[in-house]
């Protein structure tokens, strides 16, 4: 299991489009991956319930990514929240 | 065996047009996010009325509270994003009232979002409206029924198992 925190610092959270973008590149990965908020926790691999958990700028969230290729997957989300969010 | 597909297909699960106005293929909308189907296969509309009514029976997945989107989980397992205007996230509210709320259940036809598609288009927003069917890969098949202009109500997707 490989997983990692981060506070988001984009001013407008995780809207429709990063929420699309971090489900399908989840879904790249063999891994079980998911996502855990102060709003409760997603599959990242479900545009939906990443959406409902609506993250906003200073959460902290964690994702935990288990499975295979969970040091790859790890590093790829990790990369994607640093530029995106 | 027109006779067998039609006695063990499975019925299509349709979907309404949320929005009057004119249906286009979502790969015509000017966003990437919507155009290369990231967020799921689906339409667009053209919106002629500012108003977003429920495309079927279903439960409010998650209102945006900037009014700008809506999530729904149909009553027949459908995922769907409806999203008004593009980048539209960035007014933050202004020129949306919502109508119902997350967790919410809906009646085909009901009032979800109302809009103000002029000011929305005086900002410099593009106020084209993607449909689209999140767990599109939970289906054999998405039909999308564009090129025309349709009434809130008229099917505009239609999805086989």
């Amino acid at each position: 299991m490989k997983q990692f925190t981060y506070t988001v610092t984009d001013a407008l959270g995780i809207h429709a489009r990063p929420a699309g973008q971090l489900a399908k590149m989840a879904a790249g990965f063999k891994s079980n991956i998911s996502l855990d908020t102060p709003n409760g926790k997603a599959d990242a691999k479900r545009i939906m319930g990443v959406m409902r958990l609506a993250v906003k700028k200073d959460m902290t969230v964690t994702i935990t990514c288990e499975g295979e290729d969970e040091e790859a997957a790890c590093a790829a989300l990790s990369a994607f929240f640093a530029e995106t969010l | 065996m027109g006779i067998f597909s039609k006695l063990f297909s499975k019925p299509l699960d349709e979907i309404s047009s949320p929005a009057a106005g004119e249906v286009v293929p979502v790969t015509d909308v000017n966003d990437p996010t919507f155009s290369e189907e990231m967020l799921g296969k689906g339409i667009a509309i053209r919106p002629s009325e500012g108003k977003v009514v429920a495309p079927c029976d279903a439960c409010v997945d998650m209102m945006f509270d900037t009014g700008h989107a809506v999530s729904l989980v149909a009553d027949n397992g459908a995922e769907i994003l409806i999203h008004i205007g593009l980048d539209t996230v960035n007014l933050k509210g202004k020129h949306y009232t919502v109508h119902a709320k997350s967790g919410d259940k809906v009646k085909k036809g009901d009032l979800l979002i109302e809009f103000d598609a002029d000011a929305i288009a005086a900002e410099g927003y593009d106020t084209i409206t993607p449909v689209v069917i999140c767990n599109s890969a939970d289906y054999k098949t998405v039909e999308t029924l564009t090129g025309r202009t349709v009434a809130a109500g008229d099917p505009v997707i239609r999805l086989g198992k």
